[in-house]
């Protein structure tokens, strides 16, 4: 009961400070962006392809010319989803970091906490309130780029449900470590540790990356390892990322030859998917981050 | 169930039969924050519908005590008792009202925004919070503006704002740290007002000043804190009538009339025609002036003078000091 008090406490404090207003109106402009941007894209390319296959300069067939279209929206489909997870996970990190660290250092939560509820409802209820706005945030707006990529362009990714789905875990392993955060440190000093640890993953996701390429390296792939352990999140991305990718896209590619392929292997996409125990650890990581904060919640002065 | 036994709780305190579960209850409570100690054993007891004082100069534990007494800070030692339970479980905070010291609230919020949130969280139901909440705004004299954020709030209507939140749910026990740090001398006043309402309510209220005056207006018992430690504690009147004085003012002073007041109880100063005698209790001042009278002297007055908290305050607390 409590926690659902907190919880609607707190997306009155998001509504009232203008975040789901401000949310809203960069939202729809992003996908407004994107539309335009593919729609005009998709179709310039389309008309260069077929105007070259009129003149005969196209190769043989029409397989390639359809290929190189796949690959162009396939590309578009990645960068767009690629710039709502990065919005998201920023969003997360921020709402993370704000969560309880402010209303401590200025005193507001004092008088909260000395109602009838405990510290563990508090941060239930302040997580659930976030996580729930952010996974809307992820739903609508990976919702609208793919829809507007199928209307446009008939594109069909792999499996949207794992795309959302490893695309919300990220947001939630984010939002769990920036609130354990919040919990135990000073909020400047919790907004620097949490750009760097996610900054660090996403190095990590490159290193890991650049490690796949022939001849490959060891040391690379292990360092990207290490880094995605710390914080995976861009590890979850690239999960999704490659259940974006269409099935006839991932056959031309192995079809094609290592050569095709590796063009069009994106450095923050992955043509794998996630390793089973790397999914397990980010799906246990914000369990753990959570219960961590509330233990260092109740032993917590104030 | 609760309900009744504090009824009953407070019956049996008031008949001063003493088997009451108080309302406040330390011993030895200890709060070192790493080297720095913020309490040395603390022991206090505060009965079912007291006004109780916890009066000490800024930085002698007070605030670190309420603290522990909410359940925001953990004692290194000792235990605290809210009516028998101790305060970190979440229900034994239940019928407890709190102003903070510095009353921040959340400042993108309406006044009645934020008494709503505290009205769920303190479990009242929608029809109660939809009547007590308009009620108590005007109560406080923030009718009207109850609306507007309280970003927009001066330091006096946020203040006042804490305490319409203390009382919000009608609580048995209330603490308030430095009600009246805020307030222009009319808002204490009125501060005071509130404090002698919810005592003749019958409810206990705990308050931490540095305002010796605050104190004494209000205050059945006082405990005063110096440095961690209660340095004296007791009923008010206890703690100012233990020396209490006489002023008396006679045709003449000789020896006669000092050995007649020696026997009642100790001349503390003569100036002049006037003596000043210290006694132990007030209750000898009729026989005084009837045995005065019969051996001849003429009484011109006899008045007596109470030392104020404040005398009493700087004593201990500048012994201590010393110490």
């Amino acid at each position: 009961m409590s926690v659902l008090v907190v919880a609607r406490w707190t997306v009155l404090e998001a509504r009232r400070r203008r975040l789901l207003l401000a949310g809203v109106v960069l939202s729809v402009a992003f996908v407004a962006l994107f539309a335009v941007g593919y729609t005009l894209l998709y179709h310039d390319q389309e008309r260069s392809l077929l105007e070259a296959q009129a003149r005969g300069l196209g190769q043989p067939g029409g397989l390639a010319a359809r290929e190189e279209l796949l690959a162009v929206s396939t590309l578009l489909v990645v960068l767009g989803l690629y710039g709502v997870q990065f919005l998201a996970a920023l969003l997360a990190l921020f709402l993370g970091v704000a969560s309880v660290s402010p209303e401590l250092d200025s005193g507001a939560l004092h008088a909260v906490l000395a109602r009838p509820l405990s510290r563990l409802d508090y941060l239930l209820g302040r997580f659930l309130a976030l996580a729930a706005l952010l996974a809307g945030y992820v739903v609508v707006m990976s919702g609208s780029l793919l829809l507007t990529a199928r209307i446009v362009a008939g594109y069909q990714p792999g499996d949207v449900g794992r795309v959302v789905g490893l695309m919300l875990l990220q947001v939630l392993v984010l939002l769990a470590v920036s609130l354990l955060g919040s919990t135990v440190l000073p909020t400047l000093a919790n907004g620097v540790v949490m750009l760097t640890l996610f900054g660090l993953a996403w190095l990590g996701g490159i290193l890991g990356f650049v490690g796949t390429i022939p001849p490959g390296s060891e040391l690379l792939a292990n360092l990207g390892t290490a880094a995605s352990l710390l914080l995976p999140a861009d590890a979850v991305w690239r999960g999704a990322s490659y259940h974006l990718l269409p099935p006839s896209f991932l056959a031309a590619t192995s079809l094609g030859g290592s050569g095709e392929g590796q063009d069009l292997g994106l450095p923050f996409a992955s043509l794998t998917p996630i390793a089973p125990a790397m999914l397990a650890w980010a799906v246990a990581y914000p369990v753990a981050c959570f219960a961590l904060a509330v233990a260092a919640f109740r032993r917590r002065d104030l | 169930m609760s309900r009744t036994a504090s009824a009953e709780e407070w019956a049996g305190a008031t008949a001063g039969t003493g088997s009451a579960v108080p309302a406040i209850a330390t011993s030895g409570l200890h709060k070192a924050f790493g080297p720095r100690v913020a309490l040395h054993d603390l022991t206090i007891k505060v009965e079912p519908g007291e006004v109780f004082g916890f009066l000490g100069p800024n930085g002698a534990g007070k605030t670190t005590a309420m603290k522990i007494l909410l359940g925001l800070v953990r004692p290194t030692g000792g235990e605290a008792l809210l009516f028998g339970r101790s305060p970190a479980e979440p229900a034994a905070r239940r019928r407890v009202g709190y102003l903070p010291e510095h009353f921040r609230f959340q400042e993108w919020a309406t006044g009645v925004e934020l008494l709503d949130f505290h009205g769920r969280l303190a479990g009242m139901a929608a029809a109660e919070r939809a009547e007590r909440i308009p009620e108590l705004l005007e109560r406080v004299g923030l009718g009207g503006r109850g609306d507007e954020r309280v970003r927009r709030y001066s330091k006096g209507m946020t203040q006042r704002l804490g305490l319409a939140l203390a009382i919000l749910h009608r609580p048995d026990l209330v603490l308030l740290d430095e009600p009246t740090s805020a307030l222009d001398p009319v808002g204490r006043r009125e501060v005071r007002e509130l404090v002698r309402e919810l005592a003749a309510g019958g409810v206990t209220v705990f308050l931490n000043s540095h305002l010796l005056t605050e104190v004494e207006a209000v205050c059945d018992r006082v405990a005063i804190v110096n440095q961690g430690r209660v340095v004296a504690s007791g009923p008010l009147d206890d703690l100012a009538g233990a020396v209490t004085q006489l002023r008396l003012l006679l045709d003449r002073v000789d020896r006669e009339l000092l050995a007649l007041l020696g026997r009642h109880g100790q001349v503390a100063r003569v100036e002049g025609t006037g003596v000043t005698l210290a006694v132990e209790t007030l209750d000898v001042a009729p026989d005084l002036a009837r045995l005065l009278v019969a051996s001849g002297y003429r009484l011109y007055g006899l008045v007596p003078v109470q030392r104020s908290l404040e005398d009493i305050f700087v004593d201990l607390v500048g012994e201590v000091r010393e110490g």
